[in-house]
């Protein structure tokens, strides 16, 4: 039961995590996000088995990211969302409680995106992802298995970034300064290693032709990803709950669509 | 050897077969070829690299020419019916091959989900992939392992994942395209005895594409030769080819197996000079941990001037870590590494990589500019050297490792032999003490591996100490030391011949002996 | 549209994902002192604008390597896949932007009937990225409630920098590989050979 997010099927998992993440963008208010975020937070400390301590380590630089963009948005909302009295100002800045309250409310949207992608991202098998992907949105083995064929290469890539960096050290390449210096620097590293990843890929391409791929849809699926009702299910509580939290939002007189209120 | 059964219609008809990139237009890679392989025959198809052997083995199994937009001529038959008529994968599951390099032959994370890969293409139900799967694995003696993934899995490991893949195709033809480059000496047997083992239950044709026929010589049948200009210049039992067409082999770059070849390899062809007593580099108490494991325990070690010395082990043994650590590449956690007498971080940095190079494994990692010539001079530039200066320092290296003509090439676009001559001439540019090499060989074909020990040798002749990783005992063969590692310790340190009296060290390091001694070995 | 790719170009795509992944994440954490300078005036977000050109340039690449309908939505939209798949933080939310700026990409490329390739329409692509995905950020990052002087020069850094980093420093990028000789096999390699062989004859 503490896992049950892990066995959601990854294809619903993934639209029931970005409608919520896509509808939330409408709203101005502080009341919709924070009801949101909580419900996300109760869903991901009961429904999986993520540890406390991992999921704030990987969060923290959503909480960076979003004051940044709460701040922002303080100082700099226009006339549309900066209505109400004057809090504060300084400089040349003048805080007004509209504002502010558009600057939370923007934070609190980004803290939900953080957090739906984080649930999604620590209970997503890759391979099962991509093979969802195929077998429920019809996406062709072709794009399914090139994909993941070039996503295996990623500890080869991380490996050999170490080495190229060993070398430029052996050769006496320091760190160079200016725009152009750093643009050499980019090169240094990016020409190496796509060089070989092309060749790479072009070798892994025809291993796999070797082994009777054609990219023919028709295939058998050891592997068998299927969509179940507690799939549904999930997705219906995700939908369901940010339905309910914007109902409720506009029963008590919250909500707030881009400025206007309802 | 088997006998073979009879006269009988061969499995696979070359006739007249011709192929050429479209780029090249001056010659064919390969030109009117005529041969056949037959049933329960294993073949060898030998010749040096750039021979196009393994562009042969993807036209046979009718991925090329298309795949590269290449041009071919003549035809080629599977049981009797032109390759041409085959439906697209058709071919492809008759026909599997086992590729060079293991990182780049699987599209999956685990064991389980690739060997599935290639029961999904046939289109074998689920409920009977498991049982297949089971079964393979067990037969390539890797049983246990169908949740490992294969990034984590060693060398010789991932090509018996290669092959339980290939064979699961149930092949007619099962081609092995140098599928031992890149392992160490032990698991380089023990795969090419699986194949033995495995070749003998199924009725399959086996073509093994190789530079050097040492390890498979027993078991081949018959052996293809194909030329520098891509002709067939021989189709024989080994036994004949081997000694009535010896000039030929060695004029086409081909390594006799040991016990036909009248000059063994590196140790007669190198000078003994008496190794001074002077350190140049050592190594006291070094302890290093990765992710809280050990790779490194209390290691001690000497490097005298003008000493040739080689690292041996298996992977993961700690070998490129320490030379790593012995270069500054890495801070070790416990010990010291005096270099030239003075502690290594006590070293300026511009100073210390004048005084010693590193060659890497992968020569592209090294290069950081344009043009060959721009290669050879980026260090003198740093070191304040004059325009006149570097043309003729730059100028005598050329000469030196045969890239004259190569001056303005672009390094990446240079064949792996010249890539590699290019790595060890860039670390020339000032003049070193000690060079350290880190497995240079390793996926080099025997041609570059030969020059690349002239050019250690003679470097070694001017007093300049080498150090190299690798697995090559017939290299090890010709070091005035080598020392083992296991686990990260030092098991042995002394010269070649009395590590090659100790039969129980070398078999828990995962060693062999040298071909010149291998006779003894009974397998 | 994906039966006329070869596998070894969809791979290629892929991989341009990965890598761009990996350098990305090597190199542009040091781009964070800006950021840290522009914080206090709640400029922070403009630290990203700079260096957006680099969402955009496996786009670019792949379009100006493959030269095929498609490729520059699909790349990015791969790329997406692949940052998703190596566990970034952004997670699906990523699958959207990647859509939306591929689009915009595809879009000028589909203007020349896939057939121009030059310098200014790799910039103009790049530049037609930036403004689509700014229109996506206008409304998911809620950028429409900030002043229009600051959505303007938002727009306009993001436009640079896409225009430099995408669109210049991509097709330098692709040239110089190619002149490694490893895209033999794919539409920039042959016609950088179909050009020496004009050169030389």
């Amino acid at each position: 039961m503490t896992c049950m997010i892990s066995s959601i099927n990854p294809s619903i998992k993934m639209v029931a995590v970005l409608i919520p993440g896509i509808l939330l963008g409408l709203t101005y208010d502080v009341f919709t996000p924070l009801l949101y975020l909580m419900f996300i937070l109760v869903v991901t400390f009961t429904m999986t088995d993520i540890p406390i301590t991992r999921w704030l380590k990987l969060f923290s630089p959503f909480l960076i990211l979003a004051s940044g963009f709460a701040w922002t948005t303080m100082l700099y909302a226009n006339q549309t969302f900066s209505g109400g009295e004057t809090l504060f100002s300084f400089w040349i800045f003048e805080v007004t409680a509209g504002s502010v309250q558009t600057g939370i409310s923007v934070g609190l949207r980004s803290l939900c995106f953080g957090a739906l992608s984080l649930m999604f991202i620590l209970t997503t098998d890759s391979t099962k992802l991509m093979l969802s992907f195929m077998q429920q949105c019809k996406l062709s083995p072709k794009i399914t298995y090139g994909i993941l064929a070039g996503y295996r290469f990623l500890p080869i890539f991380q490996h050999e970034l170490q080495i190229i960096r060993q070398a430029h050290r052996i050769r006496g390449v320091t760190r160079e300064q200016g725009i152009k210096g750093r643009v050499n620097q980019f090169r240094r590293y990016a020409i190496p290693l796509l060089a070989n990843g092309i060749r790479k890929a072009e070798r892994v391409a025809i291993a796999m032709e070797s082994k009777g791929f054609t990219g023919d849809p028709d295939r058998t699926h050891y592997r068998k990803m299927v969509a179940r009702k507690r799939d549904w299910l999930f997705f219906v509580l995700m939908i369901g709950v940010l339905m309910t939290v914007f109902a409720l939002s506009y029963h008590l007189g919250y909500l707030k669509i881009f400025g206007r209120q309802f | 050897m088997k006998r073979l059964n009879g006269r009988q219609q061969p499995v696979l008809d070359v006739r007249n077969f011709s192929f050429s990139y479209d780029e090249i237009i001056e010659q064919p890679l390969f030109n009117r070829l005529n041969f056949t392989l037959n049933q329960n025959e294993i073949t060898l198809l030998m010749g040096a690299s750039g021979a196009g052997k393994s562009s042969l083995a993807l036209c046979l199994n009718g991925l090329y020419p298309e795949a590269v937009e290449g041009t071919a001529s003549g035809d080629i038959f599977f049981q009797g019916k032109n390759i041409q008529e085959f439906e697209r994968g058709e071919l492809t599951k008759e026909i599997g091959i086992v590729f060079q390099d293991p990182e780049s032959q699987f599209c999956m994370i685990t064991v389980e989900d690739e060997l599935a890969f290639t029961l999904e293409n046939r289109k074998i139900p689920a409920s009977a992939i498991r049982k297949k799967i089971m079964e393979m694995l067990k037969a390539v003696g890797m049983e246990g392992f169908e949740r490992h993934k294969i990034h984590e899995l060693s060398g010789g490991e991932k090509q018996k994942i290669a092959l339980a893949a290939v064979l699961l195709l149930e092949p007619k033809i099962l081609i092995l395209d140098e599928p031992t480059a890149n392992m160490d000496p032990l698991s380089s047997l023990e795969f090419i005895r699986l194949v033995e083992e495995i070749q003998n239950v199924p009725q399959m044709s086996v073509l093994i594409i190789e530079h050097q026929a040492r390890d498979w010589f027993e078991m081949i049948d018959r052996i293809l030769l194909i030329g520098r200009d891509g002709h067939l210049l021989a189709d024989d039992v080994p036994k004949h080819l081997f000694t009535k067409q010896k000039r030929l082999l060695k004029r086409e770059g081909v390594f006799l197996p040991g016990e036909f070849s009248e000059v063994p390899a590196f140790r007669e062809s190198r000078t003994q000079t008496s190794p001074s007593a002077e350190y140049v580099l050592s190594v006291r108490g070094l302890s290093f941990s990765r992710r809280k494991q050990e790779v490194l325990k209390n290691v001690n070690m000497d490097v005298r001037c003008g000493e040739f010395v080689v690292i041996a082990g298996e992977n993961g043994a700690g070998k490129s870590t320490l030379i790593q650590v012995m270069a500054g590449l890495l801070s070790p956690d416990a010990g010291e590494v005096f270099f030239s007498g003075r502690l290594l971080k006590k070293w300026k940095e511009n100073e210390l990589r004048k005084r010693m190079g590193f060659v890497f494994q992968n020569p592209e990692h090294q290069f950081i500019t344009d043009t060959v010539y721009e290669e050879l001079t980026f260090g003198m530039k740093r070191n304040g050297l004059s325009e006149q200066e570097m043309e003729t320092a730059a100028g005598e290296l050329m000469e030196q490792f045969h890239l004259k003509e190569l001056a303005s090439c672009n390094p990446f676009a240079l064949s792996g032999g010249q890539k590699r001559r290019l790595s060890v001439a860039t670390v020339l540019d000032a003049t070193p003490d000690i060079l350290l090499f880190d497995e240079p060989t390793f996926g080099q074909d025997a041609a570059t591996t030969m020059e690349l020990m002239d050019y250690i040798m003679a470097l070694q002749s001017k007093r300049k100490a080498i150090v190299f990783v690798t697995h090559d005992m017939d290299i090890a063969d010709a070091a005035d030391r080598v020392v083992v590692f296991k686990e990260g310790e030092v098991a042995f340190d002394g010269i070649p011949d009395s590590l090659w009296q100790k039969e129980e060290l070398i078999r828990r390091a995962r060693l062999r002996l040298p071909t010149r001694l291998r006779k003894k070995e009974g397998g | 549209m994906t039966n006329q790719w070869k596998l070894k170009e969809i791979v290629l795509m892929s991989i341009l994902g990965v890598v761009f992944g990996v350098i990305y994440l090597a190199f542009f954490l040091v781009g964070e002192g800006l950021r840290n300078v522009l914080a206090p005036f709640g400029l922070a977000p403009f630290g990203y604008e700079v260096i957006y050109g680099v969402w955009f340039i496996v786009s670019i690449m792949a379009a100006y390597i493959l030269r095929k309908p498609g490729v520059a939505f699909t790349a990015e939209l791969i790329a997406g896949v692949v940052e998703v798949l190596l566990g970034s933080a952004a997670g699906p939310g990523l699958l959207l932007s990647a859509a939306i700026q591929g689009a915009g990409a595809e879009l000028v490329f589909a203007l020349t009937g896939w057939k121009d390739y030059r310098l200014r329409i790799l910039v103009l692509s790049g530049m037609s990225a930036a403004v689509v995905s700014f229109a996506w950020h206008l409304y998911s990052a809620g950028m429409i409630a900030l002043a229009p002087w600051l959505i303007v020069s938002t727009l306009a850094v993001r436009i640079i920098s896409a225009a430099l980093i995408s669109g210049v420093l991509g097709k330098w990028l692709s040239d110089q590989l190619a002149k490694t000789g490893v895209l033999r096999g794919y539409a920039l390699g042959k016609e950088l050979q179909r050009k020496r062989k004009y050169e030389t004859a």
